[in-house]
């Protein structure tokens, strides 16, 4: 358990606060498993912060807290949850989905099995524009077309139209971003975006969520396992380990000059393939 | 370590275990159904036709005076009987045409698995019917008539399985080491794709035996005065007004062991697949 | 899609021909010989080599299929060894029957089957899906010719509101038609709607673990929508194959359903030609239903691919 990180921002909300975290899954016989345990992370406006660990850390259940979607026996119990100014943890399920989509928006890790197979790619990506401001699929076209475009996707009037299955690895995961993005959101999380993709398409997916938080302000929440990309893409970052940080800083901070034994651990066992000189910032 | 009865998870195998409960009563009843039944189930008396249920007889009796329980009772044994063998038949050809075809491939696979989605675009009532008319009707015809109708269903099951089992290692392995292709069937294949045979062995008797009486009840299984839960159904038919008893039991004696059955069915699908509840 | 048509179709017309193939021979093999069943008991050995010889019974099965064969597919279905009347006729005026009652019966269990099972998996694991899934179970064991006869001896016999039996076309008396037709189609219904109950349920509960229903959910989207426009037409897919196959079930069932109810459809036409030991009879009633089987199999095959895109479309770009 660390201390959640002094910031030497001006005022102003960060944009999620999550403050004690503690997640707990029923088993159907025995005590309740804690998953995570007292985790606070804070993302700041147009910050890209990674939140790092191997699998079974818990990472992926703090961010489906955020957006209230733990699966059926987990349950927060304890700790809370902000966007902005709005406490996320008790909030009814019909208020979380006006926030999903609009203002919170997930990136999951698998865009092949993440896309409906037997949805138009239009339709899909124009979805959250049809939930949220009413728009008919019709009239959301135009802004999809646009969306696709900004997430380089080549002859999206054609695209528009076609299935998942007929788009590449790298183009459905762009799909899944241009969803995410369809109404400006504030966070948006990405749980292992880059995880099934070839390092060429890797590249241009991280270049692209730079893009967006360069032109647009929004804050990511960047989960994965791959320290590599955590150097070249993220200001601040995370280490998770077995549902608890173990170790929070600015990137090149951390890399430099790690303070937790596993932080180290991690950064050794990485450099070891790696040989990425030049940390983000 | 003393494994105790609260060990065993109840939970887990409660469907088995209820539908064992009812089938393990139907069986009885037709094991010991000389013992068990009131009466003889051949025994007319035309003073006491068409009597509801009463002290004397418990389920009353039918239109020639015989006792409707006892009827009922002997009743099973024709059903189980032809449930087991029928089941038994299907299982053993179908595995081996299943295996056969999985463990050759090629032109064997291709031939008798094409044969087989032949048969099996039949329904399966109808084919039964249409085996029956050219076997002749009886019990035994029954058997093999109901036993070739689900020769289909076991074969794919098998050949699926065998295809499973064939990608592992120690098949390869075996085959290596020179073990010939029965010993390969029998040590290696064959205890592994035991697990979905069973399931598929317990849907087999509910449906053999609905298909036994459909047979019985359209008059093409047991004959009178054989009681056959079908026939008696039938017979029934024409006392619906007097005597409604008569369609009432042997329908239910069905209805039960069908049921039994697919919960055995079920349950053990349940227990067998590696399922993930949530 | 046209090359997928194709396919189908041609496999469509080679199964039938193989079917054809080993009803004829399976029906051949008929003992108690037919003659003496058209002739009567005391016919003459003289008589019943008339008989056969007159209708090429005598010859190797291979000439007689191939005979039969260029025979039906000139239109000719042969004629009755009971009573001489062509076979052709009869059996067009029975197919109405039969199509109706197999028609009304799915439409009932699909009717009740889609709602339930979507219900009990979008409540998985609470009460309701449990007190679903119990009732399915136990309907699903009930043999439908128990439940024919229990529904005649309620609505028939006791409370009158409800003909036993017998068959009136539709285009004559159309309420008449519909009182016939709703206890077979409920007893065929019922009981079908019990097993496709779970198939829908099972379906559905496991697209709503797809990860794309996380997606959906994660856009805002509200449990309705989910379901009806994300899990709906996914759950669909593997329902409907095997919905075809109960569907081919209900036609073989259509025989004792039919003779329950003296309905005049081609399924009873089998019982009476198995009775009469009537060989044109049998195989021309049992390769029709045969055929609307594998029918209803190519339709629902083909209406699979319409609604799955991953079917007809090419791959990647």
């Amino acid at each position: 358990m660390t201390e959640p990180r002094q910031h030497a921002l001006p005022d102003g909300l960060p944009t999620l606060r999550i403050r004690d975290l503690s997640i707990e899954f029923q088993r159907r016989r025995g005590a309740p498993l804690r998953m995570v345990d007292r985790v606070s992370i804070d993302i700041w406006p147009g910050e890209i912060v990674g939140v790092i660990g191997e699998s079974g850390s818990g990472k992926t259940l703090t961010s489906l807290a955020t957006l209230q979607m733990l699966p059926n026996r987990a349950a927060i119990a304890e700790g809370t949850i902000h966007l902005d100014d709005i406490p996320l943890q008790d909030r009814s399920e019909r208020d979380m989905r006006a926030l999903r989509g609009d203002r919170i928006a997930l990136i999951p890790q698998d865009a092949m099995q993440s896309l409906n197979p037997t949805m138009r790619i239009g339709r899909q990506v124009g979805e959250p524009l049809e939930l949220h401001s009413g728009l008919s699929s019709q009239r959301a076209r135009q802004t999809v077309r646009k969306l696709l475009e900004a997430v380089h996707i080549r002859e999206p009037e054609k695209r528009v139209q076609e299935y998942p299955h007929q788009f590449s690895g790298g183009m459905q995961q762009r799909a899944m971003i241009a969803m995410g993005l369809a109404l400006n959101p504030q966070l948006l999380i990405a749980d292992e975006p880059t995880t099934a993709l070839d390092v060429t398409v890797q590249a241009q997916v991280l270049k692209l969520l730079r893009e967006i938080r360069d032109d647009k302000g929004a804050s990511i929440m960047f989960i994965t396992h791959d320290l590599g990309i955590v150097a070249e893409l993220c200001d601040w970052v995370y280490v998770m380990r077995n549902g608890q940080i173990v170790e929070n800083g600015p990137t090149r901070r951390l890399f430099m000059a790690p303070q937790a034994d596993y932080t180290r651990m991690l950064l050794d066992a990485t450099l070891s393939i790696h040989t990425k000189p030049g940390v983000a910032q | 370590m003393n494994l105790t009865l609260r060990d065993f998870d109840w939970h887990r195998w409660r469907l088995v275990i209820l539908g064992g409960a009812i089938i393990g009563t139907i069986l009885i009843c037709a094991i010991f159904a000389p013992w068990i039944a009131p009466y003889s189930p051949y025994d007319l008396d035309v003073m006491t036709m068409l009597q509801s249920p009463s002290g004397e007889h418990l389920l009353g009796t039918d239109e020639l005076g015989r006792d409707l329980l006892s009827r009922t009772i002997f009743a099973a044994r024709i059903s189980m009987q032809v449930a087991f063998i029928a089941a038994g038949v299907g299982l053993i050809f179908g595995t081996l045409i299943g295996v056969a075809a999985g463990y050759f491939g090629g032109l064997v696979d291709l031939v008798l698995m094409r044969f087989m989605e032949l048969l099996f675009s039949f329904p399966a009532i109808l084919l039964a019917v249409v085996l029956m008319a050219s076997l002749g009707t009886s019990i035994l015809n029954a058997m093999i008539a109901i036993g070739i109708v689900f020769i289909p269903g076991f074969s794919r099951l098998a050949r699926a399985a065998t295809e499973v089992v064939l990608r592992e290692q120690y098949v390869e392995s075996a085959r290596a080491i020179g073990m010939s292709h029965r010993r390969i069937v029998f040590v290696e294949i064959l205890p592994n794709i035991l697990a979905p045979l069973l399931v598929e062995a317990a849907v087999a008797f509910s449906y053999a035996i609905l298909l036994e009486s459909a047979l019985s009840f359209l008059g093409l299984g047991a004959q009178p005065p054989e009681p056959s839960w079908g026939n008696m159904l039938n017979t029934g038919r024409g006392f619906m007004t007097q005597a409604p008893w008569l369609s009432i039991v042997p329908g239910a004696a069905i209805f039960l062991s069908v049921l039994g059955f697919n919960l055995i069915g079920d349950g053990l699908r349940d227990v067998l697949d590696p399922h993930m509840k949530e | 899609m046209g090359r997928l048509i194709a396919t189908r179709l041609a496999a469509f017309i080679l199964t039938l021909f193989a079917a054809s193939v080993v009803l004829f021979m399976t029906i051949s093999v008929l003992p108690g010989s037919a003659a003496k069943s058209a002739l009567g008991m005391e016919a003459t050995p003289q008589a019943i080599a008339r008989f056969e010889a007159q209708r090429g019974l005598d010859r190797p099965l291979v000439v007689q299929y191939g005979g039969w064969l260029t025979k039906t597919l000139s239109g000719d279905f042969g004629t009755s060894f009971q009573n001489s009347v062509p076979v052709g006729p009869e059996l067009l005026k029975r197919i109405p029957v039969t199509l109706e009652l197999a028609t009304l019966a799915f439409l009932i269990a699909n009717l009740v089957a889609v709602p339930l099972g979507i219900l009990a998996a979008a409540r998985h694991t609470k009460r309701s899906d449990k007190a679903t899934t119990f009732v399915a179970t136990v309907f699903g064991a009930v043999p439908n010719f128990w439940l024919a006869t229990l529904l005649i001896m309620v609505f028939s016999l006791h409370l009158r509101w409800l003909p036993p039996g017998g068959f009136t076309p539709f285009s004559q008396d159309p309420i008449q038609n519909l009182k016939q037709m709703i206890m077979p189609a409920l007893s065929l219904g019922l009981v079908s709607s019990a097993l496709l109950i779970r198939i829908m349920r099972a379906s559905m509960i496991e697209v709503l673990s797809s990860d794309y229903i996380r997606t959906a959910h994660a856009k805002g989207a509200t449990e309705t929508i989910v379901i009806r426009r994300h899990a709906l037409r996914n759950s669909l897919i593997p329902y409907m194959n095997v919905a075809a196959v109960e569907f081919g079930f209900l036609f073989g069932s259509a025989v004792v359903i039919e003779d329950i109810f003296r309905l005049p459809g081609v399924g009873s036409l089998v019982l009476v030609g198995i009775i009469n030991r009537d060989f044109p009879v049998l195989l021309a009633s049992a390769l029709t239903i045969t055929v609307f089987v594998l029918v209803v199999n190519l339709i629902v095959d083909l209406g699979v691919g319409l609604l799955d895109p991953r079917r007809i479309k090419g791959s990647r770009a």
